[in-house]
Order: C-alpha cells, then sequence, then structure tokens
C-alpha cells in the first residue's frame, strides 16, 4: 500500500518529518517498509519551454532546440519526438542528479553542444514507462523546479499492511491512525455534490437479485460528460502510487478508492441496455469479457452486475469491455458497493484475477462509507467532465443488525497486557480509534468499534488496540512466574543428538538436502520394480519438476550433493545428513516420517598432508565410523553379515549390520552403475542407519569391570586361510576356546602376496592373556595357547603358520 | 700405605680432571674403585698393619673412596648433563609442519542455530516437541485460526499433497498437537522443517523454524516480552537492542513482530538493515483465544504466549551469509568453516 507524506497532511495535522512519521506508523503496526523521495534534492530540474527545434545536422532521430530556463535560452539536443515549438517541457540542468544517480554534464552529441537534458516520466522516476518526454501544462512558470512546479516535491511510503487493516487500505485510514495515535481530528474530504432537479429514479434502476453477495449497492447518475485527459494534479498524484491514468472519470473512481478505500465502478450509462443495473450470480458457464480483453468462464458461485440483458461488470473485481468509459461517453451510471468478502475472493482466485478493488472487498470494506465514496466521487467527476449529477441516489441496502457493543474489562487486559492502565485511559484510547464506549456498573466498557475497523469483533481485539495505540515500548519486560516442571528431552531427542556428535566427532560434515526431489530417483538406484521407496508422495504444485516428490530415501540427495563438490573439485568427502524420510502407509492418511542417517565418503584418508599415506578411502573406513559410533553407544554384539543388502551397493562390498536380531542397517561401496548414474567419478562409499532400529538397542546401561592388576603376556598366530574365510569365524574359533585368561583377540595383519598360495590369505591373530588372580606362568599361558592353536587346525583346517 | 693411598687418590682426581666423556669416567671407577680396582688391591694391605694403625688407614681409606665417588659422581653428572645438550641441540624439528590432526567434522549452521536456541529455551525451562512435516490444513491453518477463505493464507504460499494435507508452512501446528495432548502449563520450543512456494535470494522453498509456547496461569504480554530480551542477549550479546512492534498473525493477539538492532551496523543504519537500524528476526503473540478455544483449554483461566523464528535468517545474521542458498548447496568449502 503506498501513501505520501504530503497527501497524508491534507487529513490531519502533524509536526513530524518523513522520517519520524515512518516510526510511528512503524510502531503503530503499519510498517513502513519503504522510503521513496520524490523530487527532493533535483532541484536543478526545472520548468523550461522550447523556443525553437529543429533536425539534427549529423543524426535524424535528435533534434536541436532552444531552450528558455526563464534565465538564459539553451541549447539542448533532444531523441524525442512528441513536442513541437512552443510545448513547455522538463529541463535537467547541467549538475542535475537524476533518479539512478544520473548526471547530467555539458557534452556534445554527434558534434552539437547540448546543455541539459529533456526529461520524460520515466527519467524523472514519475512513470516506469513513457514515451517520449513529459510535456507540462504552459501556464507553469518557467525556471521553477519542476517538483514544486507540479507540487509533487513529496515522501512515498511502502506500507506493509497486514491482512486485518482493511480500514488501512485508504489514505484516508492511514490519517486515522495518525490521529488517533496523536489524539487529533481528521479533516474529512469534501463530499457534498451539486445536483440537477432530475430525479436519479427517473434515468437508472437498481435490483439486487443476490443480496447475500451485494449486502448494499448504491449508485448515482451523471450526464453531459466530457471525457478528457486528467488534470496534472490528478495524473501525478496517481503516478505516485503507481497507478496509470486513464481519463478524467476513470481516475476519479482510482482517485477515490485510495483515498477512502471503497472500490467504484463507472459505466458507460448509453452502453447499459434498459439503463439499469440488476446484481445476480452469474450463469454456470456464461462468458463475459472483461476490461482487460479476456474473456472469462464464469460460475453459478461467481457474482456479476448485469444490465437489462447482460453481465457489465465482474462485481467488485472488473468491469466489462461491453460498458466501459470511453472517449464518447456522455452519461455515467457510477457505482458505489459492498460485497461478500469471500465470493469476490473466491472468483478472484479462481480467474487468478487480482484487481486493487478485489483486494479490498476481500478484506471487508466500511459498510457505512459506501454513499460517502459515492458521493466525493460524483462531485469530483462533475467538477473535471463538466457533468452533472442527477437529483439523489439509488442504495439498495439489506436490513442490518448493528452488531452488539463488546464487553471489555479493563482489568482483564491489564492481565493479559501486564499493564497498570485505569479504565479511564483505556476508554480515552479506544475513543481516539473511533469507538463509542460507554462506562457500565462493573468498570466494565461498552464499545462499540467503527463500522469500518471491521477486523474488531471480540474482547481481544480490543485489548490489541489499547497495548497497539499505547504502545508497545511502554510494556514493561517481566519474567513469567511459572511452575517447575520435570521435561528432560526424550530417548529419541537424547539419542538424535548425541549421534549427530559422534558423527562428527569421526570427521564427518553435515549436509541438509531439500525434502523433496525428482521422479526416477528409484530408477537411478536400481530399486527393484517392488521396492517399498518406489511408492512416495507427490506435491500437487510443486515450484519445479526435481522438487516434485518427498524423498523415501537420503542417498539421492546426498549423491547430488557429493557429485557437485566433486565438480567443484572437492574430491576428499566425508558427508552425512540425518533428516527425515517421507513413506506413505497404507490405511493411513499421514505419512510415516522416519529419521535416517545416510553418510558417504570418498577420496583419499588424509588428505594431501605430507604425513599421510597417499591411500584413499575404501570400505573399511565407512565401516570404523559405524564401529566407532556403535562402540559410542554402548552397542557391543554387532553383526555384520554379506547379504547383498541394497541393489545399489557393490554386491561383494557391502553388509547389513545388526545387533541381535534387529537390523541396523547397511554399509557398502556404490555400484559403478549408480555411479554412472550420478556422475561420480570416484569411488564412495556409503552407510545407511535406521535410527529407529538404533533406538531400539541404544541406551542399556553399561556394565564395568575392574582391570587385572596383573602383567600380561601375548601371543601372536598367523594362519593361511582360504581367501573366502571371514575373519569374524577364525576370531570365533580362538574365543570357542572358553578360557577367562583370554582378554583380548585382535587381527593386526591380513597378507596377500609373495609366499602365499594362491586363492589364500594369511591372518595374524594377537592374542593377549592375562589373569585377575596372579601372573601368568609361560606354561599356563602356552596350555591355552596350545588349545587354540589345535582348534583352528582341527575345526577350521587352517594351517598355522 | 697413608702415601700410597695419598699418591692413589691424587692420580684418581687427576684422571677424573682429565675425564671428559661418561665413558673416560666410567674406565675411572673401574680402574680406582672396581673389584679389581687399585683402591681395593691396597686394602687388601690392611690386614698386614698393626691392630692400633688398621683403624685409622682403615678410616683413611673410606676418606679417600668417599672423595673420589663423590669426585666421579659429579663429573658424571656433569658429562651426562652436556651429552644431553648436544643431544637436545643437535635434534631440532620443523614445528611449522603440520601435525596429524585426526578428521575434523561439523554440523550444519543451521543444526548448529537450532541447537543453541534450543538449550537457551532448555534453561528457561522449556523442552523440546517436535510435529509431522506433512500435516494437515486443520493443524496447519484452522486450528490456528486461519479459516478457509481466508486473505491470511496467502501470507503462506503453501505446497499441497491432497485437499486435506499440506506440507506445514511453519512449526505452529507443533502448538496444537502439544496443547492437544497436555493440559497446562505448557512450556515448549519446536524446531523444525517447514515449506513455502516460493524460491529466490531469499526465500528457499524449503527452510527451518523454532516454535516457542508457553500456556499457564497469569501469563502477559510483558512476560513474552522478559522472556525475549533473555533470549535475543543470550544470542546475540548482552545488551542487544530489543522492540516490538504491532503485527497481525491469526493465532496470536495481541500480536507482534520482534526487531533486535542491527547487529551488523549497531543500529546506526546499514545494508542489511536497510537503513533502519533494526532486524526484524522474530513474530509472537499472546495465544488468541479461538486457538485456546479449538484445543479445549479454557481462556478466561490460562493464558500464554507464542513466538516463531526463521533459523536461517538467524543463521545467515550469525555467521554473515548473504546468501540464503550457500546454506543448501552443501559445498563443502562452506560446511567446512563451522
Amino acid at each position: 500500500m503506498k501513501i505520501t507524506y504530503n497527501w497524508l497532511k491534507e487529513y490531519v495535522a502533524f509536526d513530524l518529518d518523513p522520517v519520524e512519521l515512518a516510526d510511528m506508523l512503524t510502531m503503530l503496526g503499519l510498517e513502513v517498509e519503504a522510503m521513496e523521495p520524490v523530487g527532493q534534492g533535483m532541484d536543478d530540474v526545472v520548468v523550461a519551454r522550447v523556443l525553437e527545434k529543429r533536425p539534427h545536422p549529423n543524426a535524424d532521430k535528435l533534434s536541436l532546440c532552444k531552450v528558455d530556463n526563464g534565465v538564459e535560452v539553451l541549447d539542448v539536443v533532444c531523441g524525442a519526438s512528441n513536442f513541437s515549438q512552443g510545448d513547455t517541457v522538463v529541463l535537467a540542468q547541467t549538475g542535475a542528479t537524476l533518479p539512478g544517480n544520473f548526471k547530467i554534464k555539458r557534452s556534445k552529441i554527434r558534434g552539437e553542444e547540448s546543455c541539459g537534458m529533456l526529461c520524460s516520466e520515466k527519467e524523472l522516476g514519475l512513470a516506469d514507462e513513457s514515451a517520449g518526454i513529459m510535456v507540462l501544462a504552459g501556464s507553469l512558470p518557467l525556471g521553477t523546479p519542476v517538483f514544486d512546479a507540479l507540487g509533487i516535491k513529496d515522501t512515498i511510503f511502502e506500507i506493509g499492511l497486514t491482512p486485518n487493516r482493511a480500514d488501512c487500505l485508504s489514505s484516508i485510514g492511514i490519517a486515522r491512525e495518525i490521529a488517533a495515535k496523536l489524539g487529533t481530528t481528521i479533516r474529512y474530504p469534501e463530499t457534498e455534490c451539486k445536483e440537477s432537479d432530475t430525479p436519479v429514479e427517473a434515468k437508472i434502476t437498481v435490483t439486487v437479485d443476490a443480496s447475500d453477495l451485494c449486502p448494499r449497492y448504491a449508485a448515482r447518475y451523471i450526464s453531459g460528460c466530457r471525457i478528457a485527459p486528467s488534470p496534472e494534479w490528478l495524473v501525478s498524484r496517481l503516478t505516485v502510487l503507481g497507478i496509470r491514468s486513464i481519463n478524467n472519470v476513470v481516475d476519479v473512481t482510482n482517485l477515490v478508492m485510495m483515498e477512502l478505500g471503497q472500490p467504484l465502478h463507472a459505466f458507460d450509462c448509453a452502453q447499459l441496455a434498459g439503463q439499469s443495473i440488476v446484481v445476480r450470480r452469474a450463469t454456470e458457464g456464461e462468458l463475459f469479457v472483461t476490461l482487460d480483453s479476456q474473456s472469462r468462464q464464469l460460475t453459478a458461485a461467481d457474482l456479476v452486475i448485469c444490465d437489462a440483458e447482460r453481465p457489465v461488470a465482474l462485481a467488485g473485481i472488473m468491469g466489462g469491455e461491453n460498458s466501459e468509459i470511453s472517449a464518447d461517453t456522455t452519461t455515467i451510471l457510477l457505482e458505489s458497493a459492498q460485497f461478500q468478502p469471500i465470493s469476490i475472493r473466491k472468483t478472484s482466485k479462481r480467474l487468478g484475477l487480482h484487481t486493487e478493488s478485489s483486494h479490498r472487498f476481500e478484506r471487508g470494506i466500511d459498510r457505512e462509507g459506501v454513499l460517502n465514496a459515492l458521493n466525493r466521487a460524483a462531485r469530483l467527476i462533475a467538477e473535471l467532465s463538466g457533468g452533472v449529477v442527477a437529483k439523489g441516489y439509488l442504495d439498495v441496502a439489506a436490513e442490518m443488525v448493528a452488531p452488539a457493543p463488546i464487553l471489555f474489562r479493563p482489568e482483564r487486559a491489564n492481565a493479559l497486557i501486564g499493564s497498570n492502565l485505569t479504565g479511564d485511559q483505556m476508554a480515552r484510547l479506544l475513543s481516539c480509534l473511533g469507538c463509542t464506549v460507554e462506562p457500565t456498573v462493573t468498570g466494565a466498557l461498552q464499545v462499540a468499534p467503527p463500522s469500518y475497523r471491521v477486523d474488531i469483533e471480540r474482547e481481544i481485539d480490543l485489548v490489541e488496540e489499547v497495548a497497539r495505540l499505547n504502545g508497545f515500548s511502554t510494556i514493561e519486560a517481566t519474567m513469567p512466574v511459572a511452575q517447575v516442571v520435570s521435561d528432560r528431552p526424550t530417548a529419541h531427542q537424547s539419542l538424535e543428538k548425541r549421534v549427530r556428535d559422534l558423527l562428527v566427532a569421526a570427521g564427518m560434515h553435515e549436509v541438509i538436502n531439500f525434502s523433496f526431489t525428482a521422479p526416477g530417483m528409484a530408477d537411478r538406484l536400481l530399486l527393484d520394480e517392488q521396492d517399498p521407496r518406489r511408492s512416495s508422495i507427490g506435491l500437487l504444485n510443486p515450484l519445479m519438476v526435481e522438487h516434485s516428490i518427498m524423498r523415501t530415501s537420503l542417498l539421492p540427495g546426498i549423491l547430488e550433493t557429493v557429485s557437485r563438490n566433486m565438480s567443484f573439485r572437492s574430491l576428499d568427502l566425508r558427508l552425512f545428513e540425518m533428516r527425515r524420510i517421507y513413506l506413505p502407509q497404507a490405511g493411513e492418511d499421514m505419512p510415516h516420517e522416519p529419521l535416517c542417517i545416510t553418510g558417504a565418503i570418498t577420496g583419499s584418508r588424509d588428505g594431501d598432508s605430507w604425513t599421510g599415506s597417499g591411500a584413499t578411502l575404501d570400505f573399511y573406513d565407512a565401516k570404523g565410523i559405524l564401529e566407532f559410533i556403535l562402540s559410542n553407544l554402548s552397542i557391543t554384539k554387532v553383526t555384520w553379515v554379506a547379504d547383498n543388502p541394497e541393489p545399489y551397493y557393490h554386491p561383494g562390498v557391502s553388509c547389513s549390520f545388526m545387533a541381535g536380531a534387529v537390523r541396523l542397517g547397511s554399509v557398502g561401496e556404490l555400484h559403478p552403475v549408480v555411479l554412472d548414474n550420478f556422475s561420480l567419478e570416484k569411488p564412495v562409499y556409503c552407510f545407511e542407519i535406521d535410527f529407529d532400529a538404533l533406538l531400539k538397542v541404544a541406551g542399556s546401561s553399561v556394565e564395568i569391570t575392574a582391570p587385572s592388576r596383573f602383567p600380561d603376556s601375548t601371543r601372536d598366530i598367523a594362519v593361511l586361510v582360504p581367501t573366502d574365510m571371514s575373519a569374524e569365524k577364525i576370531v570365533d574359533c580362538v574365543r570357542s576356546v572358553k578360557a577367562k585368561e583370554i582378554e583380548d583377540v585382535s587381527i593386526f595383519d591380513v597378507y596377500v602376496g609373495k609366499g602365499i598360495p594362491d586363492g589364500c590369505k594369511s591372518i595374524a591373530v594377537r592374542i593377549r592373556y592375562r589373569s585377575y588372580e596372579r601372573t601368568l606362568t609361560d606354561e599356563e599361558v602356552e596350555a591355552i595357547h596350545g588349545k587354540i592353536i589345535a582348534n583352528l587346525i582341527n575345526k577350521l583346517k587352517v594351517s598355522v603358520r | 700405605m697413608r702415601e700410597q693411598l695419598e699418591q692413589l687418590k691424587h692420580e684418581a682426581l687427576a684422571a677424573i680432571e682429565a675425564g671428559g666423556t661418561e665413558e673416560a669416567f666410567q674406565e675411572v671407577r673401574v680402574r680406582f674403585l672396581g673389584r679389581k680396582g687399585e683402591l681395593t688391591a691396597l686394602m687388601k694391605g690392611l690386614g698386614s698393619l698393626s691392630p692400633e694403625e688398621r683403624p685409622l688407614v682403615g678410616q683413611l681409606v673410606n676418606t679417600v673412596k668417599d672423595e673420589i665417588e663423590s669426585r666421579l659422581g659429579l663429573a658424571l653428572e656433569a658429562a651426562a648433563a652436556k651429552a644431553r645438550t648436544i643431544r637436545l641441540e643437535s635434534e631440532k624439528i620443523d614445528v611449522t609442519l603440520p601435525g596429524r590432526a585426526p578428521a575434523k567434522g561439523t554440523k550444519h549452521p543451521v543444526s548448529l542455530v537450532i541447537e543453541e536456541v534450543c538449550d537457551i529455551f532448555a534453561g528457561l525451562g522449556f523442552s523440546v516437541a517436535e510435529g509431522p512435516e506433512i500435516e494437515h490444513d486443520w493443524y496447519n491453518f484452522e486450528a490456528l485460526n486461519f479459516p478457509p477463505e481466508h486473505p491470511a493464507r496467502d501470507m503462506q504460499d503453501t505446497f499441497f499433497v491432497d485437499n486435506n494435507l499440506l506440507l506445514r508452512t511453519h512449526t505452529s501446528p507443533v502448538q496444537i498437537r502439544t496443547m492437544l495432548q497436555r493440559k497446562p502449563p505448557v512450556r515448549i520450543i519446536a524446531p523444525g522443517t517447514v515449506y513455502r512456494c516460493d524460491s529466490d535470494a531469499t526465500h528457499s522453498p524449503m527452510f527451518h523454524q523454532i516454535e516457542g509456547l508457553m500456556v499457564d496461569r497469569n501469563i502477559a504480554f510483558s512476560d513474552l516480552k522478559g522472556i525475549l530480551t533473555v533470549f535475543t542477549n543470550q544470542l546475540f550479546g548482552q545488551n542487544t537492542g530489543v522492540r516490538l512492534r504491532p503485527s497481525f498473525f491469526p493465532f496470536t493477539e495481541p500480536s507482534a513482530e520482534v526487531d533486535i538492532a542491527c547487529v551488523i551496523c549497531g543500529g546506526k543504519g546499514c545494508r542489511v538493515c536497510k537503513q533502519s537500524g533494526w532486524l526484524e528476526i522474530l513474530g509472537a503473540g499472546m495465544v488468541d483465544p479461538e486457538v485456546f478455544r479449538h484445543v479445549g483449554y479454557d481462556a478466561e483461566d490460562i493464558s500464554g504466549f507464542a513466538f516463531g523464528m526463521g533459523i536461517e535468517r538467524i543463521a545467515m545474521l550469525k555467521y554473515g551469509i548473504s546468501d540464503m542458498r550457500l546454506l543448501f548447496e552443501n559445498d563443502i568449502r562452506f560446511l567446512r568453516q563451522f
């Protein structure tokens, strides 16, 4: 909503500069989002007259002008052609700075001297587009700064209005707020119009057949109008508000709408069959051409304004091409009405037709202001077009019961605000806002809000008004007095934080990808046709097809992130994402949104460090991250099962991992086809953790054993085994010797190569022996160790080297 | 014998004097004090002395022995110290070479801000609540006093899943879900992902909010001001200016936008705060009685406040990020810095 400083001054007296005024409006809840000075610091842009205009000798499209600025005659080269000798124009003299920091300098254009520039509305910041330079009324004094001469030196405020403040969609509305805050009064614009003796009833009729959608319809009749361009003051006022000038009649309807907030419409009465207006619902499928030349198909829910035969306007939204004001119009039917907000909103939304008029009607206009706006516009149209207003007006209004006054309890208001105002102070604040306030015996107040405040219906609305007008800054900051409640984080929340901390401690970087993804991700992941992750939730109105379905896996997002980073030559990556996925649930209307964890690592293990081995990350780095997390969560009995868990992994370099019977997730090298599908140039190792499964097994209490105080004894064994024998099998075999002296079994080397037969590998196992009771003797250790070796040879049929 | 002892002592001390290295001193020890050393050999002659002389010479032998021992000890210590100094001087590394650091990991800035905000509110007795991101229209709009066809719905461009389900446009539905589950008092903070049909340099179709809700007896708007002042001072530093100005949200009344003094220019006016000196960081207000009616609370008996803030906005201010898109591009060169 745009409003100007000068315009506000016409309605209310205040002693504030534009910055102070903006601050006051903002603190009243009418946020000034931008302030734009008009014509300020542009005193070198003056009114001038073209004394002579002749073609430029060296350019077809330019002309040489001699221009009188009231003091001297200057040579100016001009590219526009829409003016002639004798016209009054706008001259930006050398030294002037136009909007956009465009400095005017003395220059030579194609060899001819130019001491300034003749300006268009666009160049002055008065219009978004203009054809040619601005030609002014001849009566303006030469040499006067043009913004002074036109009276448009001003400040435009752009106000971000909240949807509840329909009453402020007008300059009078904003002025009312200023007056309320300052405790002063408003000067309302003149609305009295001179009428002829012809009664309006003799000229036009109005019938409302849908009073539920049109509670009030008022009209006046004006004859003898001359349609002409609007005077300069009207054009410039509309221009600063961002409204294009059309003609003197249409401009008045727009001006009064911006002034009083009441949308108006002027019909060419000669085009109205039967000189009558009928307000009715459209018939299903009815076609209607609006002012913008678009043919609209209507439904029975839409409201139309018709003449005796056909629709002539889409009620409250836009007029029709068939009855618009044209150059030949002489008689006018002027409409000022109230339409039902929801109906206007539905039609406007369905047709995608949002106008200044529909914007106001769907928020609710002032029912009591309908006639006022009608009279104000009729007066101005008569004044500007020379028309004659017929006597009286038509006013078809449905019976309206005035809403009951609202009971307002000052002590309740103080309790909610935390203030300490007296009932009298609150009554005064509400009166300033235009409310009628009556005291009652209980100390409560009976408050009737003004008709333009359609948003005030309840006591709480009045509480807000009191707090707002008195100023939020006057409210002291206090700390609430509240009960102590015990409410520690849930197990889910604690584990989520703990796992995120552990992943970070493991050197991983957290990423956040969009929850929506592109169709076809399941194919890129090589998922089976029956895979439940193929069934996803789609959006009805996505911004783009790449963001049209809710993800069922975190993997595509993180792989695209890896790919994007690789394209920037960031090749060493350890990324994880810990977010929700969205799975449709059969028989439930709400989807399931489980938390998932996915990691992806690729590149070198130690970066480019001089201490590094230059080795690249592999499966065991990914597995190691999982082991680090699981052991930190005290989940110790984990099994790793090479069950080819997912189609997107390398079948031989992937596994599931379980805690008992609970499957926790999977880890593996990405399948080469998937690498290609995501344009990944290097091997990538991924893992996925099912958070809910983790939650089931995490958090069991930890049992601590006190360390033994006796020395240990270690023995190493190297066994030669077939390549496909798992290390786990060997460790299990060692452990199967149930001796409490076996403190630890670790694999410290796996070797394939020189000296090892084909199809075999050497696995080196270190066993640490220790007793809780005494220092073990060599004989005791050897006895157990011998059993272990015998077991390995007998049970696993391996050779011990 | 006495002369021999004197002679021996003299020779031993001279040898110590002449020594220098640890090895040389060890040789001196062996030569004079060893089992087959000169002093031992000399002591064998003690037996041939008279009983009167024997204790006196014996004493003298001990004195000489002690003297040699102590001089030798000092000399050895000095030699060891010297050798150590030489070794330490020769062992010099380049401390400017990088160390073997464990790989550094980072949390996403959005997670960092969520954790920090939740921590501050945990200290004020607020617990964390969560809710679904794919939400019913009723929880997201109607129960929050956005009637169907109300212009306030235009404030939030919505992604729809079907007629009834949508991607939540704010974390406020968590208020409704929480109040339907519990009786007052309620003190929750609800971080989460939200969605709006909007995308440019300052809008992302997916972003994050944190919602706060406190409901109890006798909660006033002034308490909201108090809590938010404490919060902003903890998040942005003590004495950060805070101002509340009237605004509108369907689910609160009175409603306020909360501004802090611009953290970039300190309130003098800069590009970030559009010369106003203030930065809008959250929306807040007293819970509207209509919302209490929807969840079955008695608005005459209890009152409460709610507030909500955009995490990305706070992250951008805290870390000086100028383009919101950086937060979701996940460039490792960006993430690594947190």
